[in-house]
C-alpha cells in the first residue's frame, strides 16, 4: 500500500475526529509510540486488541508483545483496536478500512495481524474488525496477498468458535514463540510456499495450532466423535514457555497514553503462573509453572519505568502478588528510591490469606480508598470445593486490621453457581457481609460500606470444573433476588452480573467449531462489544441459535463425561487431563489440595519434561 | 517557583482533550527530572493550571498554563528541559516566572481571537460576503439555539462578539473573530459562522470548517495585552 494512500486516510480521519468520542483513541502519536521504517523492515505485523483502545492499553501482554516485536529490527509491529460505536459508524459512512494507529496504513497491508483472546465475549469484534479492514472472514476466502490472521492468548487454549476465521492460534507464552513465526512469515515473504505447505512449516513452532490439520467428527448426538490429527504435525499441540522468565523480555519504555485509561500506571511483572489451584481458575492452570523476577531486576526495569514514562504509579501484577516470596524487601527498595519523586506502589491483587496490612498500608497513598477480597463462596465448605484455601478466620482477620487502620470501604467478591452450590452456601455470602459490617461498626468505623459482588461461574476449559455445566438462568436468578433480600442492610451494597452475558460466555468458553456460522451470523446482525452490557444484544443471539438450529445448552448447561471427547482435548496447557480428573474428584469430596510451593508435588504435570520448574526467588 | 509558560497546542496535539493536557504536562515533567509543587490534601495533584480550554480538534497558537516547581531552577533549563519531553506539536515559545501575588490566568484573561477557514458551498462575491458581515455586526442582539443535553436553549451571542472580519482567499473564507470569554461563558467559533450563514444566507459549507485559536489576551479599555506583559508593570 502507498505511502499516499496511508496519508490520504489520516486527512480524512482527522477531519471527523474532533466530531468522535475521545479522539485520543485514534491518534498513535503517544508518548514512547514506535514508527518504523516500512521499506526497511521485513514483516509488518498488526496487533490487534478486539476491544477498545483503553482496554487494550490497560493489558501488560499487549505492551509486552508490542515492544517485543519492534525489538527485532527486521520487525514492525502497529496497534489497532475495536473502534468504539461512533467512530465504526464514521469510517463505514465514509468507506474508510479499520488502520493502525501508528502509520495510519490499512490493516490489509500487513502481512500478519495478530488478535489477543482475552475474553470470549470480544469474538464478534475480531470478525467486525476484519469486515471493517475489508479483509475476507473466512480463511478460505483470503487470497496470498491478504495478511494471515493470527491468535493467542488465554481464549486460545479453546479457541474451537474462531476456526474458519484464524490461520492459526499461538498456545502459551510468545515471547520466544512469535519472533520464530514471524521469520518463518518474512521467509514465506521472499520465497512463497503454497498455503498447505507454510502451515505444515509453522505447525512446527512449539505452541502453534493451525486447525486446518484437525479434522473433528460427531455423534449423532451432538457430541464429538474423534479429533484427527493429520501428518506431519502433533497430535497434541503443547503450549509455549519462555525458557527464563527472569531474563525473558520486558519493556522498559512502554507507551503513555494521552487519555486516562482502566489501568493508567506503570506495571511489574513480578511473577507469572500461580499454583494456588482454584479448581474455577483457568489462569491458574495454563500459566503454570509459577515463576518469579528477582528483586533486582525489578528495580533495574523500575528505574528505566519511571524515566521513560513519568507515571506516578507503578503496579506490581501477577495472578497473586501477595504471593510473591521477594514482595516486601521489594516494595520497600521501590519506595525507598523512588517516593520522593511522588512514585506510589500499588498491589491490584491482594488475596485474603497472603494479606499483610502493613504491607497494604505502606503502599497506600494518604487516602485509603478501600480494599477488596475474594473469599469467592460463601462457605468453607464450598471454598473447599473450589479450592480457595482462604478461611473465614483468614478473612475476618484481615478485614478487622484494615478496619483498625482506618478503612472503611471493603469490597467483597463471589461466585454464584459453583458446583455443588446449595442455599446455605448463598446464606453464608450474606452471613459473612454482615459479618463484615458488623467488624467495621465494632471497630468506631462510621460509614462502614461494603460492596458485594457475584459473579457467575463460567466452566473454562483446561480446568477441573472444564466438566461441569453452567447453572440454569431461572435458579441463578433466583439466588441473586434470595440473596439481595438478605443483604438489605445501609452499610451493604450488593452488585450482580448480568445472566445472559454469563451464559454466552460459558457457550463460548466451552464451544466448538460448529459455533463459528453462529459468530458471523450475530456480527452481521449487529452484534458487537458484547461484553459492555449497552451493547450486549441478548435477543439477537437467541434468534441466532434458533436461526441456525444451535442449542445453547448443549455447551453451556450439559454436564460433560470424562470419557466424552472435549472440543479442546487436542490442545495441551502442560496440566494432563489426568490431574484435572483427579481434582475434580476431590473438589466433589470436598478435599483441599495444597499448594506445591508449600508441600509436596500435586503432580500436575507441567513440569516434567519442559525444562522448567517453579522458580522461587525469595 | 511559579512559572508561565506560553505553549502551541498543534498536529496531533489539537486533539489532546483539555482535562488530559494536565497528565500530558505532569508526566512530561516527572520524566524531566523536574520537580513539581503538590497541592495540600488527601490526594495531593501537582499545580498545574491552564487557561481556557481549547475545544478538541482546534489549534492553538498561543496557549498558556502556570506550573509550580521546586525553587531555584534556571529558566531557560526548565524550559528546554520540559521540551524534550513534549509531543511535537506542544511546542514552548515563551515562559516567566511569577511574582508572589500575581492573579491566576484564568482570573486574567477575558479574551480570545480565532481564524477559520471554511470552503465556499456556493460561489460568494466578496461585496456581498462584507455586506453580510456588516449586517450581521449591526445586529443588537442575534440569537443562536445551542443544544445540549437539557434541549435547546437559546441565547443573545452578539454580546460576546468583539471582531469579525473576512475575506475570499481562493474557494475559502477565511474569518478573523475576536471574542470575550469569562466566567458567564462566551460564544464558541462555530457559533458565530453558523449564525452568520443562518442570518445573512451565506452559503458556508461549515462541516469542513477549520478552526485556530491564534491567541488569548488579557483586554481592558479597549487595548489587548498577553499575561505576560502585564506581569512587567
Amino acid at each position: 500500500m502507498s505511502e499516499l494512500t496511508a496519508a490520504e486516510l489520516r486527512r480524512q480521519v482527522e477531519m471527523f475526529l474532533p466530531k468522535v468520542l475521545k479522539p485520543s483513541r485514534y491518534l498513535g502519536s503517544e508518548w514512547n509510540a514506535i514508527k518504523k521504517d516500512w521499506d526497511k523492515t521485513e514483516v509488518h505485523m498488526a496487533f490487534a486488541f478486539p476491544d477498545v483502545y483503553e482496554v487494550g492499553m490497560s493489558h501488560l501482554g499487549t505492551k509486552i508483545l508490542y515492544h517485543l516485536v519492534n525489538s527485532f529490527p527486521e520487525f514492525l509491529c502497529e496497534r489497532v483496536f475495536a473502534p468504539w460505536v461512533d467512530m465504526e459508524e464514521m469510517l463505514r459512512q465514509k468507506k474508510l478500512p479499520l488502520y493502525t494507529l501508528e502509520s495510519f496504513q490499512p490493516l490489509q497491508a500487513f502481512d500478519v495481524i495478530g488478535f489477543t483472546l482475552q475474553y470470549e465475549m470480544s469474538f464478534t469484534n475480531i470478525l467486525n474488525m476484519l469486515d471493517l479492514a475489508g479483509i475476507p472472514l473466512r480463511c478460505e476466502e483470503r487470497k496470498e496477498e491478504d495478511p494471515w490472521i493470527i491468535a493467542g492468548g488465554p481464549c486460545a487454549f479453546n479457541p474451537e468458535p474462531l476456526v474458519g476465521f484464524v490461520d492459526f492460534f499461538l498456545l502459551g507464552e510468545s515471547e520466544e514463540q512469535l519472533p520464530e513465526v514471524l521469520r518463518l512469515i518474512a521467509e514465506q515473504k521472499k520465497h512463497p510456499l503454497p498455503r498447505r505447505e507454510f502451515l505444515l512449516r509453522v505447525a512446527q513452532v512449539q505452541g502453534v495450532y493451525v486447525p486446518d490439520f484437525y479434522h473433528v467428527s460427531y455423534k449423532p448426538d451432538g457430541r464429538i466423535e474423534e479429533i484427527k490429527a493429520e501428518p506431519g504435525v502433533p497430535a497434541v499441540v503443547e503450549k509455549a514457555i519462555v525458557e527464563d522468565f527472569d531474563k525473558a523480555f520486558f519493556p522498559t519504555k512502554p507507551i503513555v497514553p494521552y487519555m486516562e485509561i482502566v489501568h493508567d500506571r506503570m506495571m511489574l511483572e513480578v511473577m507469572r503462573g500461580c499454583s494456588r489451584g482454584c479448581r474455577f481458575c483457568q489462569a491458574g492452570m495454563i500459566y503454570r509453572p509459577v515463576r518469579e523476577r528477582s528483586t533486582e531486576t525489578l528495580l533495574k526495569q523500575t528505574e528505566e519505568l519511571v524515566r521513560s514514562t513519568g507515571y506516578d504509579e507503578i503496579a506490581l501484577t501477577s495472578l497473586s502478588s501477595g504471593d510473591y516470596t521477594c514482595i516486601q524487601p521489594t516494595i520497600q527498595s521501590i519506595m525507598e528510591k523512588h517516593s520522593c519523586e511522588g512514585v506510589g506502589v500499588s498491589l491490584p491483587s491482594l488475596r485474603v490469606d497472603s494479606f499483610d496490612v502493613d504491607l497494604a498500608e505502606s503502599i497506600q497513598k494518604s487516602r485509603k480508598s478501600g480494599l477488596t477480597f475474594a473469599p469467592e463462596a460463601g462457605s468453607q465448605r464450598l471454598r473447599n470445593v473450589i479450592n480457595k484455601g482462604v478461611t473465614e478466620e483468614n478473612l475476618l482477620a484481615a478485614v478487622e486490621a484494615a478496619f483498625q487502620k482506618g478503612w472503611s470501604n471493603i469490597k467483597l467478591y463471589f461466585m454464584m453457581g459453583l458446583p455443588t452450590e446449595t442455599q446455605e452456601d448463598i446464606d453464608g455470602i450474606a452471613d459473612l457481609a454482615k459479618k463484615v459490617a458488623n467488624l467495621g461498626t465494632q471497630n468506631g468505623r462510621r460509614n462502614v460500606n461494603v460492596t458485594v459482588s457475584t459473579s457467575i461461574f463460567v466452566p473454562k476449559a483446561h480446568t477441573p470444573f472444564q466438566w461441569e455445566p453452567q447453572e440454569s438462568h431461572l435458579s441463578v436468578k433466583l439466588k441473586q433476588k434470595y440473596l439481595k433480600e438478605k443483604l438489605r442492610d445501609r452499610r451493604i451494597k450488593y452488585n450482580y452480573h448480568d445472566m445472559e452475558t454469563s451464559y454466552m460466555e460459558a457457550v463460548f468458553a466451552k464451544g466448538d467449531r460448529r459455533l463459528a456460522p453462529l459468530l458471523e451470523w450475530a456480527y452481521k446482525h449487529g452484534c458487537r462489544f458484547d461484553g459492555w452490557s449497552e451493547h450486549f444484544d441478548q435477543e439477537t443471539w437467541m434468534e441466532g441459535f434458533k436461526e441456525l438450529d444451535i442449542d445453547p445448552k448443549f455447551y453451556a448447561n450439559r454436564a460433560m463425561d470424562y470419557d466424552d471427547i472435549l472440543p479442546w482435548d487436542h490442545l495441551e496447557s502442560g496440566v494432563t487431563k489426568q490431574f484435572l480428573v483427579e481434582e475434580h474428584h476431590r473438589a466433589l469430596q470436598e478435599a483441599r489440595t495444597i499448594d506445591c510451593r508449600y508441600d509436596v508435588c500435586t503432580g500436575c504435570g507441567i513440569c516434567p519434561g519442559r525444562g522448567v520448574q517453579i522458580d522461587l526467588k525469595g | 517557583m511559579r512559572l508561565r509558560i506560553a505553549y502551541t497546542k498543534k498536529e496531533d496535539a489539537k486533539f489532546i482533550a483539555h482535562l488530559d493536557l494536565t497528565r500530558v504536562f505532569e508526566r512530561a515533567i516527572r520524566r524531566a527530572g523536574i520537580r513539581m509543587v503538590y497541592t495540600e490534601g488527601f490526594n495531593p495533584r501537582p499545580k498545574i493550571s491552564f487557561g481556557f480550554a481549547l475545544a478538541v480538534g482546534t489549534e492553538g497558537e498561543r496557549e498558556y498554563v502556570d506550573i509550580d516547581l521546586e525553587r531555584g531552577l534556571e529558566l531557560g533549563d526548565v524550559l528546554g528541559r520540559i521540551q524534550e519531553q513534549l509531543p511535537s506539536g506542544i511546542r514552548l515559545l515563551e515562559g516567566q516566572v511569577l511574582t508572589t501575588g500575581a492573579k491566576p490566568l484564568m482570573a486574567v484573561l477575558n479574551a480570545a481571537s480565532y481564524r477559520m477557514r471554511v470552503p465556499m458551498a456556493l460561489p460568494i462575491q466578496e461585496d456581498r460576503l462584507q455586506e453580510g458581515l456588516q449586517a450581521w455586526l449591526a445586529r443588537e442582539h442575534v440569537t443562536f439555539s445551542r443544544y445540549s443535553k437539557k434541549g435547546p436553549t437559546d441565547k443573545d451571542i452578539r454580546p460576546w462578539v468583539k471582531s469579525l472580519t473576512g475575506n475570499i482567499q481562493g474557494d475559502e473564507v477565511v474569518f478573523e473573530l475576536e471574542v470575550e470569554m469569562g466566567n458567564a461563558g462566551s460564544v464558541r467559533p462555530e457559533e458565530v459562522l453558523g449564525s452568520l450563514r443562518e442570518l445573512e444566507n451565506l452559503p458556508l459549507d461549515l462541516d469542513n470548517l477549520r478552526v485556530k485559536r491564534t491567541g488569548v489576551h488579557v483586554s481592558y479599555q479597549g487595548q489587548k495585552s498577553s499575561p505576560f506583559e502585564l506581569l512587567a508593570e
